[in-house]
């Protein structure tokens, strides 16, 4: 068995989920190289015959969550926080930025970052509420919350065309 | 007014609830077209997300990316020489392999089983066929392809293993068939068949990929009657 070759059989699957978190294709593939990087390096703690995909997944989530608190703290610095809420990114500035993105990819990039990873791996990647919910270390209760909530903001921002 | 939350009805098109709920849910959603309304909307959005990104999955890996994984795997001693026998890491090194393989073999091979399309291997000609219509539970003795196991993989969709001429595991990736592991097959139509030494790292293929248990004969045909998607 080589761990390297299992990572290539599950890559493609992880570039697609490196994409529905990142605001463009390219943000994605950084992503998934650190992933790759983080997960290579770490391969002593994958446990062989549990599931390398749900641990590459949460791996490249957690990062992704890294990189977005550092992003908002950032964004923090130049306007004040508005109390009670989440946003998942920074708003107009940035997305004037990236006129090029598609209905859907404006759309996944306006939820909060705790809708989106629930929405991407459920809708994107097709995994069950179960291995979802472990991947992200909340309760089913949680995440079926988070879809709903989510799944509302999508289908208002997109329209009549979602 | 019906007693089905939005949860409910999400959990429906996320096929979450088990079949008691699910027929609550659809007799409700018969008999409430606004209801009905929403459930269609809820399909619409799940569909327009995974097509929106299903052609990132489609489209060759970059090269930065498998070369990360190749140099890695260089440094493994165990990776090593099993790296271009049991997967393919490159395209050339795939096609050479292929024409040492004797194509010829193969009835009617028009350019072989494998072809390369965006630099990913797919099926084609006589085994993208035997992977779109033949049965694993229905195989008969002179097919020049055998089926192995029909399978879910994890993250969902269909893989199918093989053996012939060229021996492997490929999933179903849109309209066709993306060959996951290529390896010498056990050779065509034989009744009484060696295993080929493919037999292992075909298994252990299957085994990294597979989600539950494989199809069994009713399940196969419903996929193949819904064009293994």
């Amino acid at each position: 068995m080589s761990f390297e070759r299992d990572l290539l059989a599950i890559l493609p699957r992880l570039r697609r989920f490196a994409a529905s978190l990142s605001r463009d294709r390219a943000d994605g593939d950084d992503l998934c190289q650190a992933a790759l990087e983080r997960g290579l390096k770490a391969r002593d703690q994958w446990q062989p015959g549990t599931r390398l995909d749900s641990w590459m997944y949460r791996i490249m989530r957690n990062l992704w969550i890294d990189e977005a608190r550092a992003r908002q703290r950032a964004a923090r610095t130049f306007a004040p926080e508005e109390a009670g809420t989440t946003v998942g990114h920074a708003g107009d500035r940035d997305i004037e930025a990236h006129v090029m993105l598609s209905d859907v990819d404006r759309a996944m990039q306006a939820l909060p970052d705790e809708q989106r990873e629930a929405i991407a791996l459920v809708l994107v990647e097709g995994l069950s509420y179960k291995e979802a919910a472990e991947i992200l270390g909340i309760p089913m209760g949680t995440l079926t919350s988070r879809l709903v909530r989510g799944r509302g903001a999508l289908i208002e921002m997109m329209g009549e065309a979602a | 007014m019906s007693q089905i939350d939005e949860a409910m009805l999400i959990a429906l098109v996320d096929g979450e609830l088990d079949e008691i709920n699910r027929r609550r849910v659809e007799r409700a959603v018969a008999d409430d077209p606004a209801l009905a309304q929403r459930l269609a909307r809820h399909r619409a959005l799940r569909d327009r997300l995974s097509r929106h990104y299903a052609p990132v999955a489609q489209e060759p890996v970059p090269q930065r990316l498998r070369t990360m994984l190749e140099e890695s795997g260089a440094v493994v001693p165990l990776a090593r020489p099993a790296r271009w026998r049991g997967w393919v890491t490159g395209g050339a090194i795939a096609a050479s392999l292929l024409l040492g393989l004797g194509v010829g073999r193969m009835s009617g091979g028009e350019g072989g089983p494998i072809g390369m399309q965006n630099g990913v291997m797919v099926a084609q000609g006589a085994l993208g066929e035997a992977l779109d219509t033949q049965l694993a539970s229905a195989q008969q003795d002179g097919n020049a392809i055998r089926i192995g196991l029909s399978f879910r993989r994890k993250g969902g969709g269909w893989c199918r293993s093989f053996d012939g001429t060229v021996a492997g595991v490929a999933c179903r990736e849109g309209e066709g068939w993306q060959v996951q592991q290529m390896l010498p097959g056990a050779g065509q139509g034989t009744t009484y068949r060696q295993a080929s030494s493919a037999d292992a790292r075909v298994m252990a293929t299957v085994d990294a990929l597979i989600d539950g248990a494989p199809a069994d004969a009713t399940a196969e045909k419903a996929a193949q009657a819904r064009g293994w998607r």
